[in-house]
């Protein structure tokens, strides 16, 4: 017995070193500290690392964001499109749990293998999808709050973006179709599309911050924002954020109308369900590391009520903002061919990114 | 660019003999046995009609294309033969919904050249303005479905929005949204009072508002004009070759319609000109429409600015009154065309459409009934423009086509 409340203690001592200070809620944990076995739980939930992987800008509000997002993107459509969108699920609140009821449904649906699927991985890959989707969270930092602290950060996290569409190359080969084999073939070619711009572009703001540390970045901006530092990698950043989570005008590999929803297509149920938002959750890693690189990351209006909690809060509110002005390309273009976004990728895309990078040596010569 | 051949055995799936397509085991063979794909599209898919096409590709290029039609075949000639003649009004509406008038307009002009049926000077200007507007709301319905397939769904709504004001002015004249079986032979049904007519003209001059927010978001978006530009070419002596007809054939530089070559109705009285395009491509094809429903608002005007007073329905038909209200099945049950055959053309929105009628002179039914529908016309000209383009391309030029399955397959 002493030897479980030994550990015990010794988990408390590491996770109380180093907890969220938020004032607005500090009467609240201070009374639940006192509280044995309780507090040991608080002081988890609170724990930093815990805090950003978990909570936020983590798996939480990821969630959170999910709920959001399908909705509100479905609503902007509507609203564009002279129409009402999801209304009928919680009437009061215009329809917005309309993605969880979704998502119910998806869960008790049946999930259908069909014969010629390669079963074990077409069963495993949708799940094991989330393991490059959910990686780069550890090292993506927000204010004080840091899963891991690496001087790598920015690098790491675009190395775990990139594995993503091997993911879904695999998910199309094990679904053994004839739509979703043209679908993988397709995603392969869009990521040989984008990849080459987008890392070039990182690339040029990890050259003028002079870093791949994603504080140096932030702290780098306190006074311009990287978008003013260099729009060109801005720009090539915004196209290759759509091409890699196929949004239109580049929605190439999983063109419903063309080839069925490409690696997708034998999909069903829950199965279906974690592939739908593969995407969604490619884009708010992107957009997170976009916030970090562009738009001065975690700074912000300092509120002192919130203390520690302001950086992710930050965070959050503008990717968030970021995803909200971006779903409006869906209602306003066609989708490309691939050919021709193949050719955007290895000619504008590839030039402009090079650019990028000589500004960004110039640039970071001159801020340093 | 060089190419490499693997030799490694292939054999064709099990599936492509058991779905019943229509191409020999041979053909099979002989496409896996030369490093091309079989891809069966339809007839269940978002991006066909109910059609299966069978489409032969190589890497990303289409080499041929085989259709499947008569997925969606209803024997509408057959079930014809045993209808009166009247009876069969709400049947030939039934190939195209959209472009019903067009349909009752063509039987029902068969039957009126077979009887020497003098139709009065306001049936006939609101029979023109029912074929105009139903033509608007077909290239409306075509345009949607173009802008669907491209992935474009504002596209996909705007004229389905814009097509509510159509299926309201067919509600306020006829009564029904579209398969409203108003034409029938020596007139109209009922007459359309001046209130309606006033709302019809006011309803043009809206719709052309709104189809200029179309123009912004779709018809000059970079990306649409990207998809269909020098896509699925049909140069002017292919067009004419492979028969294809309509709005498609005007795009490839043909001026023909049968509006202007053997005019109907009212259609030399009015000022209207043809829309036309040498390019022959998806975008071209689509213009052509775009422009044609720009010059089908200002017939529709013009018919109601010029509609005389007067009669709805032939004094041959009525002879009691000038109403045919009441005494509909009484005037015309026994309608019995002379011996002969008798066709007409016309012009539908997606082109022509040939009705033939065979009477044997002595039944009130008739011995058969041809109806050659635009879509099917200009099947071979659509698969052969798809040959040579990309697997991606097949969709843009399905929609740039507006091909209907149902009336193809009649």
């Amino acid at each position: 017995m002493i030897d479980i409340f030994q550990i015990l203690n010794y988990f408390f001592e590491i996770f109380s070193s180093d907890m969220m200070d938020i004032p607005l809620i500090a009467p609240i944990v201070d009374y639940l500290m006192q509280i044995p076995l309780l507090n040991i739980l608080v002081a988890l939930i609170l724990w930093k690392p815990f805090f950003a992987v978990v909570i936020m800008p983590g798996l939480g509000v990821l969630t959170l964001y999910l709920l959001y997002i399908v909705w509100y993107e479905r609503k902007l459509t509507a609203r564009i499109q002279w129409r009402v969108g999801p209304l009928e699920v919680a009437r009061p609140i215009r329809g917005a749990i309309q993605a969880l009821a979704d998502g119910i449904r998806y869960f008790f649906q049946e999930a259908i293998v069909h014969r010629e699927a390669h079963r074990p991985y077409y069963v495993q890959l949708p799940i094991l999808a989330f393991i490059p989707v959910l990686l780069p969270i550890l090292f993506i930092p927000a204010g004080s709050a840091v899963g891991i602290y690496t001087p790598y950060s920015i690098q790491l996290i675009v190395t775990f973006i990139a594995l993503i569409p091997i993911t879904i190359v695999a998910i199309g080969w094990a679904a053994n179709s004839r739509f979703a084999y043209i679908g993988s073939v397709r995603e392969a070619f869009m990521y040989f599309a984008y990849e080459v711009p987008f890392i070039i572009a990182v690339i040029s703001m990890i050259f003028l911050y002079g870093s791949g540390d994603a504080y140096i970045a932030v702290e780098k901006q306190s006074t311009i924002p990287g978008v003013l530092l260099n729009p060109i990698a801005f720009v090539v950043y915004i196209i290759a954020m759509l091409m890699a989570t196929s949004r239109l005008p580049f929605e190439i590999p999983e063109a419903d109308q063309e080839i069925a929803f490409g690696p997708f297509v034998e999909y069903s149920g829950i199965l279906f369900g974690l592939v739908m938002v593969l995407a969604y959750e490619k884009l708010y890693i992107m957009t997170l590391l976009f916030t970090i690189l562009f738009l001065g990351g975690w700074s912000g209006i300092y509120c002192p009520l919130l203390g520690d909690l302001n950086g992710p809060l930050w965070l959050f509110i503008k990717s968030v903002v970021v995803i909200s002005i971006l779903v409006i390309v869906r209602s306003i273009y066609a989708r490309y061919r691939l050919d021709q976004a193949l050719r955007i990728g290895w000619t504008s895309m590839l030039a402009l990114s090079i650019v990028a990078l000589i500004i960004g040596g110039a640039v970071g010569v001159w801020l340093s | 660019m060089e190419e490499y051949t693997l030799d490694i055995p292939v054999e064709p799936p099990k599936e492509l003999r058991s779905l019943f397509i229509p191409i020999p085991p041979a053909y099979v063979e002989d496409v896996y046995k030369s490093d091309d794909f079989l891809i069966l599209v339809g007839p269940q898919h978002p991006g066909s009609g109910h059609m299966r096409l069978i489409v032969r590709v190589k890497g990303d290029i289409i080499q041929e294309v085989i259709p499947d039609p008569g997925y969606v075949h209803r024997s509408i000639e057959k079930l014809a033969e045993n209808r009166l003649y009247i009876q069969n009004i709400p049947l030939v509406e039934r190939p195209a919904i959209m472009d019903a008038a067009n349909f009752n307009l063509g039987y029902i002009r068969v039957i009126e050249e077979a009887l020497d049926i003098e139709v009065p000077e306001r049936a006939k200007y609101i029979r023109t303005m029912l074929a105009e507007l139903c033509r608007v709301g077909t290239h409306l319905y075509d345009a949607a479905i173009l802008a669907v397939f491209l992935g474009h769904t504002t596209g996909f709504m705007y004229p389905f929005g814009i097509r509510e004001l159509i299926c309201e002015a067919l509600v306020r004249v006829t009564g029904a949204r579209f398969t409203s079986s108003f034409i029938i032979p020596g007139g109209v049904r009922r007459d359309v009072d001046n209130s309606t007519l006033k709302w019809i003209y006011d309803m043009t001059l809206a719709m052309e508002r709104r189809l200029k927010s179309f123009e912004r978001i779709f018809i000059k978006n970079p990306t649409v004009i990207a998809r269909l530009k020098d896509v699925g070419v049909l140069t002017k002596e292919e067009a004419i070759k492979y028969g294809v007809v309509g709005p498609f054939l005007r795009a490839s530089g043909v001026e023909y319609d049968v509006r202007k070559i053997e005019p109907y109705e009212v259609y030399d009285e009015l000022t209207w000109d043809i829309p036309v395009s040498d390019a022959g491509d998806g975008y071209h094809r689509f213009l052509v429409r775009v422009n044609e429903v720009a010059q089908s608002l200002s017939i529709v005007r013009q018919c109601i600015k010029q509609m005389p007073e007067g009669r709805v329905i032939s004094e041959q038909i009525a002879e009691n009154g000038e109403d045919i209200r009441g005494s509909f099945y009484d005037s015309l049950y026994d309608l019995v065309l002379p011996a002969g055959e008798y066709t007409t053309l016309t012009e539908g929105a997606r082109g022509t459409i040939i009705y033939s009628i065979i009477s044997d002179g002595e039944s009130n039914v008739p011995y058969r009934v041809r109806i050659v529908t635009p879509g099917w016309l200009y099947l071979r000209g659509f698969m052969e423009s798809m040959k040579g383009e990309r697997l991606a391309d097949l969709q843009a030029i399905y929609g740039s086509f507006g091909y209907f399955p149902p009336e193809a397959d009649r």
